[in-house]
């Protein structure tokens, strides 16, 4: 399944997803113009803040399968996407029960004046809709693209968690002495400071030992995932060039 | 030139020059990076930063406006979105006033050693200029010695630094009407260092938390820079360099040479880039560059010292800004001598990738991965001739298989200073106010201003100019707009053609472009300058006049700073890039409204070369009817292009 994945330890609460969203979900899709339309453009990522300073946690609907929501909606107006992967929500249909947010495990639905099935004004529930038309253009999500430090990122849902497996598996056995260039080094220091480097580092390193099975697998002929950015595949061909 | 507008950015295009793009191809082939490639890994940027509604200005904060109103309205300290517009617009304008005002600072400075004869490597080369703008500020001239006089002047201008003076010495040039109502308004400026001390006061948490205050303050500010430092930086240069007057240079990637020793000056101030000129002449370097294989040394210019050395000296012109890394792709180049501002740092990484030497000579612009030689004027001639060997040494490490020089270099007239110009109509400006009044010329804009990756380099440059002039309006050009307009062949005599038929039989008559080449960018205040002689010699006040400023792909906070001098000046002026202010729909509205019921001028924003041109057009009309002359109605006022068949005409 091709999802948002969430990395909360990379947020550093910039709100650009915010701003992003809210401008994909206008009718000019220009900031300057957005915040001067009516209904205001929403926005359906919702960054919190953590329990210290310098965290926080960019919320937004996880798309579950069943849906809750769709589940406890009076009036059918949550359905799922035709290709199944996606929660939305029809705003003509949306009496603003909150029936949906209630039962939310995320609490990502919020409710904004809009034209729904009470008249104009009347409150609508608004949440992600996974920028299914980005998607259908072979964009990622909106929220994705304006992260710069990867807190946000798109793909298959099993590969996204697999690298960051993957990362965690680096730096733990980085902590424990292990290096690719040096080998064990016997300095429990060093091993931490490559702990904290290693957890520290987007996907490099984990991309590298990902591609390396990727690889094995092929030879084997079965492949884990599906996924097949040109990230990996760039990855690939410099791997092979090096060795 | 038809090219169908495509909402500013030439989609796909970057550039619309054959050099640019040959060397843009080339870098990628390379996998050398450029300033495309960083815009790209940028986008999107920010936009609470786009808007102005963040405000980094204190430790309580950084604070963030929500523009969509769900979020924070007010920052920790409680200022509004209006209130942090305006600060960070203020700031801006500092920063931009700040530094056309401290490469005045370092003219003048040099101005005085030199007359206190501390050292030997300037002169003064215009002394009739000298003897007027002493006259001019009150230093007295009858019967004394040119260095008394020199001396003293340099005291006077020194003095416009602080705030010992009332109002600066230049603010006398204005028309009576306009220094009334700057003063009416609490913003004459009164001295360059204090208005920007002062911005940087106001703008601190808890000062001026009043934006209609602040932006006053920013019209002061900016005014100090067109009326104090950038004027300061223009007259001294041209006693010490002398007052350009027309002279016929080239330009693009093809002034390099595949068999010279080829040095691009790169940056602003003329302090180091005529030493450097003179160096290029000394026989024992020649002969040096000689002893290597090179046929002799090739002085070549990038942005505005580009535009200093092609103004009084007509040197070659290479480029203008987006145009820095793509010259060391050629490969030809020995050495990018850099001075200061808009010298990007990444001209190191790309050289790296070359033989090519950057050298930074200011101390107060240092680049990592450079070679460093202080640049002291009292050395001048010493340390030019120590840079131009580092180059001449560099060409036996020039790789001649990986030298491309794309085109052929075209020709470009430069060097209309105001006295040039007065020159040219005979010692007065009455010729140029006849064919105005006369309604063959319909007015002047200034289309200034730098060039900006996000959109095709030099394109609203070049279609807004040719889109004037063809609608018989006079174009002063200054900075990457006149490298631009060069390189489109819109600047020699004989693009008269270009031009209406009421501009096309005036530029005839005096053998004059319809596109006049003022200067660098501090040479903005020649603008100001003639605009101010014109209301002058009418009797009205500068707002009255048929006349525009445009700066079609500013990137710079100096760029900011210059449209707010000009519009504070009386100048309507458009931008066609968005500036950071509008998140604050108040800000908004006085900038491109309430301000002109103030100053008398205002500024607008507008992508589409055809459509700001449509916009210049009405507002010249409209300020020709204004007084009593001929003009053409709103609703006459259309663009007579829809050139190419098929394409739909512009809107």
């Amino acid at each position: 399944m091709q999802t948002v994945f969430i990395n909360p330890e990379r947020c550093i609460g910039c709100l650009q997803c915010e701003i992003a969203c809210a401008v994909e979900h206008s009718t000019s899709r220009d900031l300057a113009q957005a915040f001067h339309e009516r209904p205001l453009p929403r926005k359906r990522v919702h960054v919190e803040p953590g329990p210290v300073a310098t965290t926080s946690f960019p919320n937004k609907c996880r798309h579950c399968d069943p849906a809750p929501c769709q589940r406890v909606c009076p009036t059918g107006a949550i359905s799922r996407d035709a290709g199944g992967d996606l929660v939305l929500i029809d705003p003509a249909r949306c009496i603003g029960c909150a029936m949906c947010a209630v039962v939310c495990p995320f609490d990502v639905v919020t409710f904004h004046p809009l034209a729904g099935a009470l008249g104009p004004d009347s409150l609508v529930a608004v949440k992600c809709d996974g920028c299914k038309e980005r998607l259908d253009r072979g964009e990622v999500p909106a929220c994705v693209e304006s992260c710069k430090v990867d807190a946000l990122v798109f793909g298959d849902l099993n590969e996204l968690i697999a690298k960051g497996r993957l990362r965690e598996s680096n730096a733990v056995l980085s902590a424990a002495g292990f290096s690719a260039t040096a080998g064990p080094s016997g300095d429990p220091l060093a091993g931490w400071r490559a702990f904290g480097i290693a957890r520290a580092t987007v996907d490099d390193a984990a991309q590298d030992v990902w591609n390396r099975r990727r690889r094995e697998a092929a030879r084997v002929g079965a492949q884990p995932g599906n996924g097949n950015d040109s990230k990996e595949n760039n990855g690939a061909t410099r791997e092979e060039g090096a060795s | 030139m038809s090219t169908t507008y495509d909402g500013g950015r030439q989609l796909g295009r970057l550039t619309i020059h054959d050099d640019a793009q040959q060397m843009i191809d080339r870098a990628r082939e390379e996998g050398i990076e450029t300033v495309w490639d960083r815009l790209h890994a940028q986008e999107p940027q920010c936009g609470y930063c786009q808007l102005g509604l963040s405000c980094r200005n204190c430790a309580m904060g950084p604070c963030r406006v929500d523009p969509f109103g769900e979020g924070p309205q007010r920052g920790v300290c409680g200022a509004d979105a209006d209130v942090i517009v305006a600060r960070n617009l203020g700031r801006t304008i500092a920063a931009g006033a700040s530094s056309h005002s401290d490469h005045g600072r370092d003219i003048l400075e040099v101005f005085g050693e030199m007359a206190r004869g501390e050292t030997s490597s300037y002169r003064v080369t215009d002394e009739a200029k000298l003897r007027r703008i002493a006259d001019e500020v009150g230093v007295a001239t009858e019967g004394r010695d040119t260095k008394d006089v020199a001396i003293d002047l340099a005291d006077e201008l020194m003095a416009n630094y602080g705030s010992a003076k009332g109002s600066l010495s230049f603010v006398g040039r204005l028309p009576q009407l306009r220094r009334e109502k700057w003063a009416g308004l609490g913003i004459t400026p009164r001295g360059i260092d204090r208005e920007n001390v002062e911005m940087m006061h106001r703008t601190h948490m808890g000062v001026d938390n009043d934006y209609v205050n602040l932006l006053l303050h920013g019209l002061r500010t900016a005014l100090a820079d067109g009326w104090g430092g950038s004027m300061i930086a223009t007259e001294l240069s041209d006693i010490m360099f002398g007052t350009p007057s027309p002279v016929t240079s080239e330009v693009n990637l093809g002034v390099l040479s595949t068999d010279q020793v080829n040095i691009a000056m790169h940056g602003h101030n003329p302090l180091l880039s005529d030493v450097i000129l003179a160096a290029a002449q000394d026989p024992e370097l020649l002969e040096l560059a000689r002893s290597f294989g090179a046929t002799g040394i090739n002085i070549v210019g990038l942005c505005c010292t580009g535009n200093e050395l092609l103004m009084r000296k007509g040197v070659h012109m290479a480029g203008n800004h987006l145009m820095q890394e793509l010259v060391l792709v050629t490969g030809a180049l020995e050495a990018m001598v850099v001075d200061y501002q808009c010298i990007m740092p990444s001209v190191v990484d790309v050289a790296k990738c070359y033989h090519t030497q950057v050298i930074s000579t200011s101390d107060k612009a240092k680049f990592p991965g450079a070679t460093h030689v202080s640049f002291d004027p009292r050395r001048g001639a010493e340390i030019a001739r120590e840079i131009v060997r580092i180059a001449v040494e560099a060409y036996p490490n020039r790789n001649h298989d990986r030298v491309r020089i794309p085109v052929a270099p075209v020709k470009m007239m430069g060097g209309f200073s105001v006295e040039a110009i007065l020159g040219a109509l005979g010692g007065t400006p009455q010729p140029l106010i006849d064919a105005i009044v006369a309604g063959s010329i319909r007015g002047a804009v200034a289309v200034v201003g730098c060039n900006n990756p996000k959109l095709a380099q030099d394109f609203e440059h070049i279609e807004l100019t040719r889109k004037l002039i063809e609608n018989d309006i006079l174009v002063l050009v200054t900075g990457c707009a006149a490298v631009a307009n060069g390189k489109a062949g819109q600047m020699m005599p004989d693009s008269a053609d270009l031009a209406g038929p009421g501009l096309r039989a005036v530029c005839r008559s005096l053998g004059i472009p319809p596109v006049l080449h003022m200067g660098s960018c501090v040479d903005n205040s020649r603008i100001m300058q003639l605009a101010a002689a014109l209301a002058n010699a009418l009797g009205v006040d500068i707002d009255s006049l048929p006349l525009a400023g445009a700066a079609p792909e500013w990137y710079s906070e100096k760029a900011v700073a210059i449209g707010a001098y000009v519009v504070a000046s009386g100048i309507t002026t458009v931008l066609g890039v968005q500036p950071p202010i509008f998140g604050s729909a108040n800000v908004v509205s006085l900038l491109a409204g309430g301000l002109d019921d103030v100053v008398g001028a205002k500024f607008a924003v507008e992508p589409d070369p055809y459509k700001a041109a449509l916009l210049i057009r009405g507002h010249i009309e409209s300020k020709r009817q204004g007084l009593g002359l001929t003009f053409i109605a709103p609703a006459d006022i259309r663009d007579a292009e829809p050139a190419v068949a098929g394409a739909s005409s512009q809107g």
